[in-house]
């Protein structure tokens, strides 16, 4: 998933329709939040207020239930990122591995601060909970895609593919 | 059979259901085990791992292992100990890993001193932190007037979110993030919305969440003088503990009551004690707006009432002795008295008063069928929790009420007109929304119901089964207690004895006839035969500031009394603080040199009402008399004195019987093309509260709330006693035909809930 920051209009009636299929599939209009809030996301970029009140509305949860799954959740964002996020994680098996070296390095490539759109426009670097890779720490997770072990020179090379646009998920 | 289990080589003796640190709380064992995510109302969590304990096995099988007391089952025999060097170490380094990020900030702190994280931090013994790294660091949010956040002060107990989302069952507060990036709050900026939110500040063990009010004119706690009291903002009568220095009070906090409020109060009850503090209120007498002499303002009184020309009116708004001494003082001179400034008030309080014993919160909590009249949460908001608590165990909840209320929400909602509650509550009997239940309750806004509706309520619940029981609820804290010997006809004597004049002047105690009181558009209509008003009040009011002579009055925590609550529970009250104490060197309350030096005189505080009403049958050589009569009705209504500890005397059943046969008013009928009125109020509205400045910046605007079909932007409404024009505001989920109006906008008009009313709509200004 690449995660392009172009807003779709939320009173887009495909997008709707869709949105209103997935709740009346659920058993209950609450549980279908999740798969609501990434098709919300897939479409816009990101879970804008505006989105997230129309999450809630549709499954009749409050915005503050809305907001408490959206924070929780670190795949769901909730500001505007780069045209590629890298998720680079930091839990106990990759930290030992020299995660925070991976991190600092992925930052001071975006050249702004973590969960901040690069200059170019790009890329997003946030750090994240475990991936489930912890065989192959340090790992991260570029868009869709879980990747590992990574060392500062494949790091060096996937920033270079991800700045040029030539990344292709394998 | 006693159930014991043994901390420590002590027995623990326990009920069955109740956990190992519930139990060793209960009995005074908190010593050995900290914890935090327990709170007694809230249940067990098991978030902190705070409370470990050691648990023996029986057999030699199983070695000891430490877990969680809040989680463990209190069993007979169980053989726990904390007194081990393993557990210490638990403790002790459980509290580390909580303070990680925990400021510095004690001495700077509103909670220190009351902090139950400073009291366990030093009972484990944690004094040095071994992580050096740097803390993490929040954005605090505003949350409005009331209640102040600190976030960094968080040792995620989930306590506050517990209360706010599970007990209180509000909206707008979550718990957001996660690992050690959780925060408790918001979603954005902006004042707390549920009428119950300074609960925050008492269930938050840490400083995240403190009293913003209290913040103003902030105290060390073990600096305050505090007491036992009750809440004079409604009638449910929550108990609480003011806290007052230096002759002044500073904030209210809950006082305990399983029957009553458990450990909670409403925003009310807990932000509307500026009344007492305010600049506005009246300290020193008045005769004719200016401020004069105790003594001079007694005489010209005095020689007012040996004219033989004055009526007494009493309020719900006062307390047992001086509605009760009012009274007295009224009969010794032979003069009409009335508890309330109009018929159909008076009608109401009988109506309340005939009703069988009613339900105490606790039981109400119990009930498994409710069914709620009109917005409880507006008139008794602890009321409201009550039912809050019922839902959560299941219990079925429906709401007649002319709009979607907060509660009306939670359960069915039965839209319906004022006028059209009477039918509807007469056929609840057979109503299947309280069959199969095993304890039915009705609670209604008495206001809303009006008398004829409290009369069918009182018929229903002689057809339901014999454990149904209902609750009449006023935003007065004494309706019970003034109006007992209230007989028919009272006010209306009173008003005929204006009308004729037999009477030119009138001692009011507390109550404000040409202000917001039911039926204020009569009295002012008879206003021009009044020569002369005498207020005893302890806020100022426009009718306090024309008035012939304005005794003012010890507040409530300045002074003992009796409120008979909606249950017809007589509850005392003890004087917390003294009003009269000096106040010195505090830049809110004036400056710090002595008068002498040419400082500000500081004020009196002054005497309750009793104390002047002494005074005034001293002067007319009637005290004997006066007090006899006085401790003739005090006995009669309460022949034994409750302990303001304890949880209050009810009135036997006996003592309604009386009301059983109280005459109705008409009732004014209403076509479906006619508009008609409801009351609009709000959680933090009544007549003290609405002087408390921080509670009172979060009132709703005043307009007429209607149906958004309405296509107007004011309207000018038409009743007997004069006119009222406001903006309208558009309320989504409003019944069509229905205008609701405050209080204030029915004594202008001279209407009643459920009134039909004559409306001119304005399309535009
Ligand atoms: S804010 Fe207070 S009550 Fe809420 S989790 Fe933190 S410490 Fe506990
Ligand atoms: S419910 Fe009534 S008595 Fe209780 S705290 Fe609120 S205003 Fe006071
Ligand atoms: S700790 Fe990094 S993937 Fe599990
Ligand atoms: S009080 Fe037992 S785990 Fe928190």
């Amino acid at each position: 998933m690449s995660s392009p920051t172009s807003i779709v209009d939320l009173h887009d009636e495909s997008l709707l329709a869709r949105l209103q299929d997935l709740v009346a599939a659920s058993p209950v209009p609450e549980a279908a939040i999740s798969e609501v809030l990434q098709v919300l996301q897939k479409a816009r970029g990101y879970i804008d207020g505006e989105a997230l009140r129309l999450a809630a509305s549709l499954t009749g949860l409050s915005p503050v239930k809305v907001e408490e799954l959206c924070t929780f959740y670190s795949l769901v964002l909730r500001e505007p990122v780069g045209t590629h996020v890298l998720r680079i994680c930091d839990s106990i098996a990759c930290h030992m591995a020299g995660a925070q070296d991976i991190l600092t390095q992925a930052r001071q490539h975006s050249g702004v601060d973590l969960g901040e759109v690069s200059r170019s426009g790009k890329l997003t670097v946030i750090p994240h909970v475990c991936i489930g890779l912890c065989d192959r720490a340090p790992a991260l997770m570029v868009d869709d895609q879980a990747l590992g072990p990574v060392d500062t020179q494949t790091l060096t090379q996937l920033l270079a593919q991800l700045e040029a646009d030539i990344w292709k998920p394998s | 059979m006693k159930h014991v289990f043994f901390l420590d080589g002590q027995e623990i003796p326990f009920i069955p259901g109740q956990n190992v640190l519930e139990a060793a709380i209960a009995a005074g064992k908190d010593q050995q085990i900290p914890y935090f995510c327990f709170h007694p109302a809230l249940g067990s969590l098991g978030a902190c791992r705070q409370c470990a304990v050691k648990m023996y096995s029986h057999d030699s099988k199983h070695p000891p292992r430490i877990t969680m007391a809040c989680l463990l089952p209190a069993s007979d025999g169980l053989q726990l100990v904390t007194l081990e060097d393993d557990v210490h170490t638990e403790h002790r380094e459980i509290i580390e890993l909580l303070m990680t990020n925990h400021p510095l900030d004690c001495p700077v702190c509103d909670e220190g001193g009351q902090c139950h994280l400073q009291d366990m931090t030093v009972q484990t013994g944690h004094s040095v932190r071994h992580y050096s790294g740097p803390k993490r660091t929040y954005r605090n949010q505003d949350l409005g007037p009331l209640v102040y956040q600190e976030m960094n002060r968080c040792i995620t107990c989930y306590r506050c979110v517990r209360f706010y989302q599970d007990a209180a069952q509000g909206e707008d507060f979550g718990v957001f993030g996660s690992r050690n990036r959780v925060s408790f709050g918001r979603l954005e900026d902006g004042p707390l919305e549920s009428p119950f939110s300074g609960n925050l500040v008492e269930v938050c063990p840490t400083g995240v969440f403190t009293d913003k009010v209290f913040r103003h004119d902030y105290v060390r706690v073990w600096d305050l003088q505090q007491g036992p009291s009750v809440c004079p903002h409604c009638a449910v009568g929550c108990n609480t503990t003011p806290g007052a220095r230096l002759g002044t009070l500073r904030r209210i906090r809950n006082r305990i009551r399983p029957e009553i409020n458990g450990h909670f109060l409403c925003d009310r009850g807990r932000y509307a004690f500026p009344y007492a503090t305010a600049n506005s209120r009246p300290l020193q007498p008045r005769l004719q707006g200016e401020p004069s002499r105790q003594d001079a303002v007694l005489r010209q009184l005095a020689s007012r009432l040996e004219e033989g020309r004055s009526g007494f009116l009493g309020s719900p708004r006062e307390d047992l002795h001086s509605n009760l001494g009012l009274f007295a003082l009224a009969d010794c001179l032979h003069a009409p008295f009335a508890a309330v400034t109009s018929s159909w008030a008076e009608a109401l309080a009988q109506q309340c008063l005939a009703l069988p014993q009613a339900p105490s919160l606790q039981e109400v909590a119990a009930a498994d069928r409710i069914v709620v009249i009109g917005d409880l949460d507006s008139i008794a908001p602890m009321a409201g929790f009550a039912v809050r608590q019922a839902l959560r165990q299941g219990a079925r909840l429906t709401v007649l009420a002319s709009s979607r209320t907060e509660l009306a929400q939670k359960g069915d909602y039965r839209p319906l007109r004022p006028s059209a509650l009477r039918d509807q509550v007469a056929r609840l009997a057979d109503d299947p929304c309280l069959q199969g239940g095993r304890f039915p309750v009705l609670l209604a806004t008495a206001e809303t119901l009006g008398p004829s509706g409290l009369y069918a309520l009182r018929k229903t619940l002689e057809k339901l089964p014999a454990n149904a029981r209902a609750g009449a609820f006023v935003n007065r804290p004494n309706l019970f207690g003034a109006a007992y010997f209230a007989a028919d006809g009272h006010t209306e004597r009173l008003q005929q004895a204006l009308r004729q004049r037999k009477i030119n002047h009138l001692l009011c105690l507390g109550a404000d006839p040409l202000g917001e009181d039911w039926g204020a558009g009569t009295w002012r209509t008879l206003a021009p035969g009044l020569d002369g008003l005498t207020l005893l009040d302890m806020v100022d009011s426009e009718t306090a500031r024309s008035a012939e002579a304005l005794i003012p009055v010890a507040a409530f925590p300045e002074r003992a009394g009796l409120f008979v609550n909606y249950e017809g529970r007589i509850q005392a009250f003890s004087p917390v603080y003294r009003r009269e104490a000096q106040v010195l060197h505090s830049a809110v309350h004036g400056s710090g040199f002595p008068e002498a030096a040419g400082g500000l005189k500081h004020p009196l505080g002054p005497p309750p009402p009793l104390f002047w009403l002494g005074r005034l049958a001293e002067m007319l050589h009637l005290h004997e008399a006066w007090q006899k009569r006085l401790d003739f009705y005090l006995h009669f209504l309460c022949p034994e004195q409750p302990d303001p500890e304890g949880p209050g005397v009810l009135l036997p059943d006996t003592i309604r019987a009386r009301f059983e046969i109280a005459a109705l008013p008409a009732t004014r009928a209403v076509t479906p093309e006619q508009w008609e009125l409801d009351i609009f109020r709000w959680y933090g509205g009544e007549t003290l509260a609405d002087t408390a400045d921080e509670l009172h910046s979060l009132a709703p605007a005043r307009g007429l709330r209607v149906h958004p079909d309405v296509q107007a932007v004011a309207a000018t409404l038409h009743g007997p006693c004069g006119d009222l024009q406001l903006p309208v505001i558009a309320c989504a989920e409003m019944v069509q035909g229905v205008i609701a109006i405050d209080q204030e906008g029915f004594a202008e008009l001279g209407l009643y809930p459920g009134d039909p009313v004559e409306v001119s709509w304005e399309q535009s200004r």
